[in-house]
């Protein structure tokens, strides 16, 4: 599986996930793998990102974070797939993430500073509440195959202390200010 | 495969000796902590001056133990079902956290043997 190279936007991915036409119709095991790799890799991507673009601690902190433990969780994705020798499948969810997030990109590169730091940071917020809702409402429920419904409740748990990391990270920043 | 470390960064060369010495001759034992879901189980342990603890990460990402007031000792970076032995030579009671997910913390409380 190629790991693609994008970043996210929530408000994008938020739209996406929302969408009737993704939200409602269901998704098979090898769709549901798809797109949880997928999501994964984009938020590698974005965490490259900061790294390449931020001077703040607390971000690169976190995009290192994001770049481990993602890599983690795709790493077991992978060999899931390649022990149970099945080929995951793109569909409409996992181009919309990667879509969103090649122009949520796009307009990123552009910023610098805090600027950039708090769009990165309430980007990585609202992503990883989207992803967690998405996974846990719908992915885990859906998934039929025992060890990726088992793999998926691992990332869950990943996911959500990266939720809980961003909203510090957000915090910390004071972006209001 | 699993790594070990010994306390002591905070002890001069000759008390840190000294306590090598103490702990080589007491036959500690080896207790364990599971870091599952992003915590450390048991999250308070006690042990005696000399033991070791093995510190075992369950999850799929990669987690650290590591003594939170100066990094007095540390299991390094440790993968899924990765393990590392420390030995706690001093009495006391250590607070640790992940280096990587620094609100996951725990204690460990060092009694005499
Ligand atoms: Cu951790």
């Amino acid at each position: 599986m190629k790991l693609i190279k994008i970043a996210a936007a929530a408000a994008v991915v938020a739209a996406s996930f929302t969408a009737p036409a993704f939200a409602e119709e269901k998704m098979n095991d090898l769709e549901i793998a798809h797109t949880a790799y997928t999501a994964g890799g984009l938020d590698i991507r974005y965490a490259h990102l900061a790294l390449a673009l931020s001077e703040n601690d607390s971000v690169r902190e976190f995009a290192n974070v994001m770049i481990r433990d993602h890599s983690a969780v795709n790493q077991e994705a992978g060999a899931l797939i390649q022990k149970l020798n099945v080929t995951p499948q793109d569909n409409g969810l996992s181009q919309a993430l990667v879509k969103g997030a090649a122009e949520k990109r796009a307009e990123f590169v552009k910023l610098s500073g805090k600027a950039f730091d708090c769009a990165y940071a309430q980007n990585e917020l609202g992503y990883h509440q989207i992803v967690n809702q998405t996974v846990e409402g719908k992915f885990i429920p859906w998934a039929t195959v025992e060890p990726l419904k088992a793999l998926l409740e691992d990332a869950l748990v990943t996911f959500k202390a990266h939720e809980k990391h961003a909203e510090n990270m957000v915090n910390g920043l004071h972006c209001g200010s | 495969m699993p790594r070990s470390g010994k306390i002591g960064g905070a002890l001069s060369g000759a008390a840190f000796s000294l306590m090598l010495t103490c702990s080589a001759a007491f036959a500690g034992e080896t207790h364990q902590v599971f870091i599952e879901k992003f915590e450390f189980a048991p999250a308070n342990l006690t042990i005696k001056r000399g033991d070791m603890v093995e510190f075992v990460n369950k999850d799929i990402a990669p987690h650290t133990a590591t003594e939170e007031s100066d990094y007095l000792w540390d299991t390094g970076e440790l993968a899924k079902n990765q393990s590392a032995r420390i030995e706690f030579s001093e009495i006391g009671t250590s607070n640790y956290f992940c280096a990587f997910h620094p609100h996951m913390k725990a204690e460990i409380t060092v009694t005499p043997n």
